[in-house]
């Protein structure tokens, strides 16, 4: 029917005010508004930058921790060498009293091996000093102390050496100038220094020492603020999963609610236009079955009628015949040409009525029929749709030709049968006067829709009735042939069944292809 | 009861219009048989199953019937009639209606319809119809009415 062509378009446009009335009511229901939207943005940003900045402090810490660990190590360095230098200091002060007793007891025994150690330890000494020096560069107060030390050291070894060469010569002299000996006081000195020297190393040891343990608090503060910060972080980052993984969950419920609930109405609204079609379809059955009615009381009572006007002209006949006197002339004109002639239109008007109502109870018919999906072969259809207009088409001296190779198509039988049937009847039947009809059939598979094209070399369409002819009782240009206007609108109501559509490509005096497109399986719709 | 006594037309046709000419083609068509005519499916049933001279109680009918009644549809009465063990099961229904459709020709027929005739808006061919119509009402065999029980 040609109802089925708004009822198309109509479902699409309704869909999507469907879908977008759906979106607007579910957005309304859950209290989503556009700006909530991006202020719930907004927030999960803020979220993700406090997480950044959790992590970047945690870096962060773990840097200063690391860098408290270095400096604490170099602390520990700094002890340990202010440790080796207070040990060099010992071992001088050791030596120092070594020599001293290595001279005393020389001058008391004279014993070659005395004289041994002390010079070995004269030896000793020099090395020693000279480390001293090195490890102490850093400090003037201990290089001036080592200054001192130098100076008095080589006073007393002077002193030392010449009251032992004394003693090999005089032992009794260099025994009593011992007693008086500047040694003493040098000795004295060289210990003054040595202790001042530790002093100062000790006063370095406890400095370092402090600053060491300051370094390792600082350290365990660093590292408890970082383990405080690892903790705070790691209980906001569960926290802000969960809740992101909970939102997740429930849209993701959301949005299968919502398919649900689309799945309903989409059925729902299915179910509504299949039944406003089924009455529709009843609607035309019934409309034209009851307008029958009526229609076989004019057209009978016509007949009656014009039954009547036969004797009626008889009797007009035998009056102008025995007394013309008493014919007149209204009557006579009445009896004779009015009547039949009002009977004869009334005849035509009804019996086209007749067969416009035929046409649409055919169409509604055909709309209830079943449609029995199968698989067919273009070609031989096409073959035999050709056949069975044969006989037409030799008395109009038209050839039709099947262009192969044609694809298959899965569609119901009798429908296509019919569309084709009806387009090549309709290209036949308006030929370019004097030019014998050549009508091509082809088609052609392309992404799951065949195309099937019916040209002609007829006469042509104005481009302006391209769509009015294919609805019911129009039609298009010089009216010579005689029909009510049904087969193009017949095969667009089949085509529109069968999940297909039909398009009309021609200008005047050009003729015309019509191509009908039709799904290569069958659509959904029964 | 036998088969001389004459058969009565019930004639059940809603529309006026049809029923006078129906009923003009059958006097014209030389059928001078009784004709009762009923306008809705209640009161034909009545008379069918309960007048005293109703072809239930007394004599045999050729029942006229319009498929499309204002109270019942056509094929419920045929039904009626033609179900088994009915005392009107052998009286022949000539069903006179518009449609030519194809599955309710075919319904009517498997109902037990003894003849199809589609109302033509073509008066010819009508009257031609209630012609034939009277030639079969001329030949038919009314068959005696069974005894009740």
């Amino acid at each position: 029917m040609s109802q089925v062509h708004p009822c198309h378009t109509h479902t699409d446009r309704d869909q999507l005010h469907l879908y977008m009335a759906l979106i607007r009511t579910c957005a309304v229901a859950r209290g989503w508004t556009i700006p909530l939207l991006r202020s719930e943005r907004s927030v999960s940003r803020f979220v993700l930058a406090c997480m950044a900045l959790g992590f970047i402090a945690l870096i962060g810490s773990a840097g200063t921790a690391g860098w408290f660990v270095m400096k604490a190590q170099d602390h520990a360095t700094w002890v340990e060498h202010t440790y080796e230098v207070e040990r060099r200091i010992s071992t001088l002060r050791v030596l120092i009293e070594r020599l001293e007793v290595a001279r005393r007891g020389y001058l008391l025994s004279h014993r070659q091996q005395t004289k041994d150690t002390f010079l070995t330890t004269v030896k000793d000494e020099v090395p020693l000093v000279s480390d001293l020096r090195r490890l102490t560069a850093d400090n003037p107060v201990q290089q001036q102390n080592l200054d001192r030390f130098q100076a008095l050291a080589v006073q007393h070894f002077q002193l030392l050496s010449r009251s032992l060469v004394l003693a090999d010569k005089a032992p009794e002299l260099a025994a009593a100038i011992f007693t008086h000996d500047q040694s003493l006081g040098v000795t004295r000195d060289l210990r003054a220094v040595t202790a001042a020297m530790l002093e100062e190393e000790n006063r370095l040891l406890e400095q370092r020492i402090a600053a060491q343990r300051e370094a390792v608090n600082i350290l365990f503060y660093v590292l408890a603020f970082a383990g405080a910060l690892a903790v705070a972080t790691a209980i906001f980052s569960i926290l802000v999963l969960r809740r992101y993984t909970g939102s997740l969950v429930a849209s993701r419920e959301e949005v299968l609610q919502l398919a649900d609930e689309l799945e309903d109405r989409v059925e729902e609204r299915t179910r509504d236009l299949s039944r406003a079609n089924e009455e529709i379809q009843r609607f035309a059955y019934i409309v034209s079955h009851d307008l029958r009615s009526p229609l076989v009381n004019v057209m009978g009572f016509t007949g009656e009628l014009e039954a009547a006007t036969k004797p009626l002209a008889a009797l007009v006949d035998k009056v102008e015949a025995e007394a013309p006197q008493l014919l007149d002339q209204d009557a006579a004109a009445a009896a004779r040409e009015d009547l039949p002639e009002s009977i004869g239109f009334i005849r035509t008007s009804t019996q086209k009525m007749d067969r416009l109502i035929n046409a649409i109870l055919r169409l509604s018919r055909e709309g209830k029929r079943v449609l029995t999906p199968e698989r067919i072969d273009l070609g031989q259809l096409a073959d035999a749709v050709v056949a069975s207009l044969q006989h037409r088409l030799d008395e109009l001296g038209a050839v039709v030709t099947v262009q192969r190779p044609m694809p298959s198509v899965v569609a119901d039988r009798l429908a296509v049968e019919q569309m084709l049937s009806n387009l090549v009847e309709n290209a036949v039947k308006y030929p370019k006067p004097g030019v014998p009809g050549r009508i091509a059939i082809s088609a052609a598979g392309d992404r799951g829709r065949v195309d099937i094209a019916v040209a002609d070399n007829g006469r042509g369409i104005d481009p302006r009735d391209h769509e009015r002819i294919f609805d019911l009782f129009r039609r298009s240009g010089q009216q010579d042939q005689p029909g009510e206007g049904i087969g193009l609108a017949h095969v667009r109501a089949l085509a529109y069944r069968l999940g297909g559509f039909i398009s009309c490509k021609s200008a005047l005096g050009e003729g015309a292809t019509f191509t009908l497109s039709l799904p290569a399986q069958p659509t959904t719709q029964g | 009861m036998n088969a001389h006594q004459p058969v009565t037309i019930v004639m059940i046709e809603d529309d006026e219009g049809h029923a006078r000419l129906i009923e003009k083609n059958i006097r014209r068509a030389g059928i001078s048989n009784d004709i009762k005519h009923f306008t809705d499916g209640t009161s034909a049933l009545a008379h069918l199953y309960e007048a005293p001279d109703g072809p239930a109680l007394n004599g045999p009918a050729l029942i006229l019937l319009d498929l499309n009644l204002p109270d019942m549809s056509g094929t419920d009465i045929l039904q009626k009639i033609k179900a088994e063990g009915n005392p009107l099961r052998r009286t022949p229904v000539i069903v006179l209606t518009t449609t030519d459709d194809k599955v309710e020709i075919q319904r009517c027929y498997d109902l037990g319809a003894n003849v199809y005739i589609t109302k033509p808006v073509d008066y010819e061919n009508f009257a031609t119809a209630i012609r034939q119509l009277g030639l079969f009402l001329a030949v038919i065999q009314v068959p005696d009415i069974e005894p009740e029980g």
